[in-house]
């Protein structure tokens, strides 16, 4: 796992050792509250996936910020087991259990806490019930629904109905409602990102209604909002929307939602400048996992992160720039996506005021399982 | 963290929690075997890349297996830290260490092993020797040769000499030698390909050593070669160490590299079978990475990935194929160290069960 060199709190920002991943909590605050306030007098509430930054102490601030359906999502019965065992009480597991020795683990962990499971196939329902029924739990479980992206999740309609009887009439499960994974309006101006919003989430209203009309109450219907908090949190029918981008944000997502601004970032150090025209810095692709897209350099006009090798980040400079970026001097990267980067590390640095407040453990790294 | 327990030794493949991460052992002992015979009667000599499994218990075993120079490389101070507390005598670091604290950890570690450290300029050399004198120590001082990747390293013959003429002038470094890194341009399998290749790119290091020398300073190592030019390299006369780790674990983009057997991979779970020629597997980015293209699913044709998002992975199945959920499937990733980089653990197997389990302790070592 990480190493981190020991620093003590109140250390500079700048002075940390490096690559380091840093989250600036006034940042991520501001953030958090923008986002929760949102959901005021919405029909629907939040329910924060932690999957993002996977870190219990984030996931708190955004818990505390109020305007939540009380529990959190996360991806994985990995996941589930390291934030079950931090504080929440109420978790939404948004991958899919298929395996015996998963959905054991997840049904001895629904002794202590709420769980709630996506299916998409019949199989899976009769397999968790016999379990569940072992267990002597009860899981509540949503029908995933395709929106149209086509990975999982049953088609609209009659499909969606078909699996919620089968649910319905199994022992050791409750029937709750619906749920969309699918990430909805990323693409095109807040215009369409709403039209797209409203005509992608039409059919799973209507899957709601025909479910309702056979004398099955619908609870929940949860759906994906990083990107379309606004639009899909007022759509009536709608009781969760669960997003969890939002509190420390990314390149990508911060182009998408300007009003939210970047709170994690890598720092890095110059090791190395060969020539005029280029730096090397000490973050390379197992430091930032550009995988989706570069890491963006942040305040160094005229320099550019154009290249990542396992090791190494390459810097390509302006003219005016062969006497700065010198080996030793730090550079910001604004990671693409940061969820990615997260995944290389096991502890964020936290900082207030551009000064360390401490080591911030991402107690779920690595929990694919 | 990864912090679930360790299967039991015996546990069967088909009973492991997934995604994780398996060593196929017997591809693993090929592979390291392959090395062995190779290096065991040349001049030249293996130090194995430990930025590319990150676990000393590796390291290891292939200086046991041998045909390594006894030691190992890293790629970052505290990846040195890692293999040096796992009992590994020599550690050469690949890349250049500026920062003053980092420069303190080297030192401390130079109390412990042998230690080597690239350098490509005056000032940082100047750096080392005032820690190294400070902490009582000796650095190993290897000058880094650009030979094409473009990144880090003396441009030219003068500026080599220049710099050893320094290094071997400032107390407490030993001016040890030179390296270089090389990228092959067009991947071949065939060996007369990788000769022209890798004999042009080593060319230049060569001819940095002989300038050197040619000014009284002797070169003790010339460390350069990769995976790729592991038998050309260890031809050329002068070469005195390779440094080639992706042979280990293997990756599809050197499948060119028909010695080598892929023994690193992603065993993941089919969890959705949404509708016909679609199946989504609980593997993604995280777990697999995709910096060279897409994984590829090991002994099955009908499967192929055809995108990956962070948590899992979206398969077509061809005509006549079968998916169904449940199964378990095999993923080759497109490049190795970005994958391992991402796992705590690797779940050794042989003949379908558990046979060991490794901590990559490195994981994580940025610094």
């Amino acid at each position: 796992m990480e190493r981190p060199v020991f620093q003590p709190v109140g250390t500079a920002a700048i002075e940390l050792d490096t690559p380091a991943l840093v989250v600036d909590l006034d940042s991520a605050t501001t953030n958090i509250e923008r986002f929760h306030r949102y959901f005021q007098d919405t029909p629907a509430k939040l329910r924060p996936h932690l999957g993002f930054h996977q870190c219990p102490r984030i996931g708190h601030l955004q818990m505390a910020a109020g305007n939540t359906s009380g529990g959190i999502a996360v991806t994985s019965v990995g996941e589930a087991e390291v934030f079950g065992g931090t504080g929440f009480n109420d978790i939404l597991v948004t991958g899919k259990v298929v395996t015996r020795s998963a959905m054991q683990r997840l049904c001895a962990l629904a002794q202590t806490t709420i769980i709630t499971i996506s299916v998409d196939n019949a199989d899976n329902i009769f397999n968790l019930s016999q379990i569940a029924m072992s267990s002597g739990i009860r899981l509540r479980v949503l029908i995933e629904v395709d929106s149209g992206s086509g990975w999982s999740g049953v088609q609209p309609g009659q499909a969606g109905l078909d699996l919620a009887r089968i649910v319905e009439n199994a022992a050791g499960l409750e029937f709750s409602g619906l749920f969309v994974n699918d990430r909805i309006g990323m693409d095109g101006n807040w215009e369409q990102a709403a039209n797209k919003t409203h005509e992608s989430l039409e059919p799973i209203i209507d899957t709601r209604k025909l479910i309702e009309n056979s004398g099955m109450p619908v609870a929940t219907v949860t759906v994906n909002g990083d990107y379309n908090f606004d639009t899909a949190s007022r759509i009536s029918g709608i009781t969760e929307v669960y997003a969890g981008i939002y509190p420390l944000m990314d390149w990508k997502s911060s182009q998408i939602r300007p009003e939210f601004s970047p709170a994690a970032k890598i720092l890095a150090t110059v090791i190395s400048h060969p020539i005029e025209a280029r730096a090397v810095v000490d973050a390379g692709h197992k430091a930032t996992a550009p995988d989706e897209g570069l890491p963006v350099l942040e305040g160094n006009p005229g320099a550019e992160a154009t290249r990542f090798s396992a090791e190494h980040g390459i810097l390509d400079l302006e003219q005016h720039l062969e006497n700065e970026l010198q080996p030793g001097a730090k550079v910001w990267l604004v990671p693409y996506n940061l969820e990615l980067s997260v995944n290389q590390y096991d502890y964020f640095r936290a900082v207030r005021g551009s000064k360390l407040v401490g080591f911030w453990p991402i107690s779920a790294r690595g929990r694919f399982e | 963290m990864q912090n679930t327990l360790n299967p039991k030794i015996g546990t069967a493949i088909t009973d492991l929690d997934t995604p994780c991460l398996i060593l196929d052992m017997d591809a693993l002992d090929h592979n390291m075997g392959v090395m062995s015979d190779y290096y065991k009667d040349k001049d030249a000599k293996l130090r194995g890349h430990s930025k590319n499994h990150k676990s000393p218990a590796i390291a290891h075993r292939q200086i046991n297996k041998g045909g390594t120079i006894g030691g190992v490389c890293a790629a970052k101070v505290s990846e040195a830290e890692v293999m040096v507390n796992g009992g590994i005598s020599s550690v050469f670091i690949t890349s250049e260490i500026v920062d003053a604290g980092k420069i303190e950890r080297l030192c401390n570690l130079a109390g412990q092993s042998q230690i080597l450290v690239a350098c490509e300029n005056a000032v940082n050399a100047q750096n080392l020797s005032k820690a190294a004198m400070h902490y009582g120590v000796n650095l190993g001082v290897v000058i880094e040769v650009e030979t094409g990747l473009t990144r880090c390293g003396i441009q030219d013959f003068d500026q080599g000499v220049d710099l050893a003429r320094e290094i071997s002038a400032l107390p407490g470094l030993d001016f040890q030698g030179i390296m270089s890194h090389q990228m092959m341009e067009q991947p071949s399998s065939a060996k007369e390909d990788r000769v022209i290749e890798g004999r042009q790119l080593i060319q230049k290091i060569l001819d940095t050593k002989s300038a050197i020398e040619s000014e009284g300073i002797s070169v003790n190592i010339v460390s350069t070669g990769e995976t790729w030019s592991y038998d050309v390299a260890g031809e050329i006369p002068g070469v005195t160490e390779i440094q080639g780790g992706s042979y280990l674990v293997m990756e599809t983009s050197y499948d060119y590299m028909t010695d080598f057997q892929f023994a690193g991979k992603i065993l993941t779970t089919i969890i959705s079978t949404p509708r016909e020629g679609v199946a989504i597997g609980d593997a993604g980015i995280k777990a697999v990475g995709s910096l060279k293209g897409m994984p590829q699913v090991d002994n099955r044709r009908d499967l192929t990935v055809e995108s990956m998002e962070a948590n899992r992975a979206l398969y077509r199945v061809e005509e006549g194929g079968h998916a169904k959920i449940g199964d378990q499937l095999l993923l080759i990733p497109a490049q190795q160290d970005a994958m391992v980089s991402r796992w705590d653990r690797f779940i050794g197997i042989r003949n379908e069960k558990v046979e060991t389990v490794w901590e990559i302790s490195a994981r994580g070592c940025h610094n």
